[in-house]
């Protein structure tokens, strides 16, 4: 893989153009979503943990909801087109299956995956490709020469979409 | 003065949490010699208050796989525990109760599984015991759940259990050794921020 790497953090984005790639590590019930403009080759990697943000709390990646649309910001600024951008998405697996009785856990990733799609859809972006649920953590990459996503697995093949 | 977030805890807080931890290891390490028939020691708990991508640095690269037994906590203390194993203590394990050798963790089947989650479940339930028969309280502890994964993803779930109060995460670390070899396995309690205040006030250390 040539060029640089950026690395995105839990409740972190990063963004870059032409060249390089951005990875995000061990994707749980959190979701990374793969934003791409091919014209401009300029493509995002966001990685949230939690589908809202119901209080005041500063970090805003953390959130499906804010995280998204702060993207979206970004992306407008550096001269992204709505009608251009794709999504990818991958996560939001449900790590421990609780047998019996009422968790407190319930399924997070399930509720990221499905407040990911509606910010999406409300926005108006289109989802291309998505590899969530099951019970396996994801490692997640975008090549920004092409907007080609990698999806890392332990046991599985390594999914190109 | 009550704790709004982790990293609010002065001192004397964080020597409570790490006594109580020393406490529930030191059950659990007993627990687990009497199912294998060997020597466990443990080492000196300790209490981290860290930021999400810190703590699992902390315990190796996210991509690290792991088996780990989760247990939920309910009543006096709500939160989770977990108890996360590496492949050489796995092999310990799976030596003396099932017989079997497993060289990576593509290997672990149904049944090596089901022996981790059994043990799993006997050390936390012995950790946890031991902490509510000192304070006196009522903690209901949910079925084991077993999953063998990253490292990353396995830290997501209780990162996104208090992930709405909470930046960091708190973890009371545990470690055993098992016979004379430096075999780890690590022990996890992750009470959240409520149950935190709960045990200071309880065990009269809130107010000073």
């Amino acid at each position: 893989m040539a060029g640089k790497q950026l690395v995105v953090g839990i409740g972190d984005m990063k963004l870059g153009r032409q060249e390089g790639t951005i990875i995000t590590y061990a994707l749980g019930s959190c979701i990374g979503i793969a934003l791409y403009d091919p014209m401009i080759k300029l493509g995002a990697l966001v990685h949230i943990m939690l589908p809202e943000r119901v209080n005041s709390d500063a970090n805003i990646y953390k959130y499906a909801d804010t995280g998204l649309k702060e993207t979206f910001r970004k992306l407008y600024a550096y001269g992204a087109v709505k009608s251009r951008l794709t999504a990818k998405i991958a996560g939001g697996a449900k790590m421990f299956e609780m047998k019996g009785g009422s968790s407190a856990m319930g399924n997070i990733g399930e509720r990221n995956a499905q407040m990911v799609k509606r910010v999406l859809m409300q926005e108006g972006i289109r989802i291309v490709k998505e590899d969530t649920g099951a019970n396996y953590a994801r490692t997640m990459s975008i090549d920004l020469a092409n907007g080609t996503v990698l999806v890392k697995t332990f046991g599985r093949p390594e999914l190109r979409m | 003065m009550a704790i709004e977030r982790f990293e609010d805890m002065n001192a004397a807080a964080l020597d409570v949490f790490r006594e109580i931890g020393s406490i529930g290891v030191g059950n659990a390490a007993t627990a687990l010699s009497q199912v294998l028939g060997v020597k466990v020691s443990m080492k000196l708990p300790r209490v981290t208050i860290e930021g999400y991508d810190e703590a699992i640095a902390g315990m190796g690269h996210p991509e690290d796989m792991v088996a780990a037994v989760l247990v939920e906590m309910g009543g006096d203390i709500k939160g989770i525990m977990l108890y996360m194993l590496k492949l050489d203590f796995i092999n310990a394990i799976l030596a003396r109760l099932v017989g079997k050798y497993i060289e990576d963790f593509s290997q672990i089947d149904e049944l090596s599984a089901s022996a981790l989650e059994e043990t799993g479940n006997i050390i936390i339930s012995s950790y946890v015991s031991a902490i509510t028969k000192l304070a006196g309280l009522e903690v209901p502890l949910s079925v084991p759940s077993i999953s063998v994964n990253m490292l990353g993803g396995i830290l997501s779930v209780p990162m996104a259990m208090f992930g709405e109060v909470s930046d960091k995460l708190m973890m009371i670390q545990g470690e055993f050794l098992i016979g004379d070899t430096q075999l780890e396995g690590d022990l996890l309690l992750l009470p959240d921020i409520e149950s935190l205040n709960f045990l200071l006030k309880k065990l009269g250390v809130a107010d000073e």
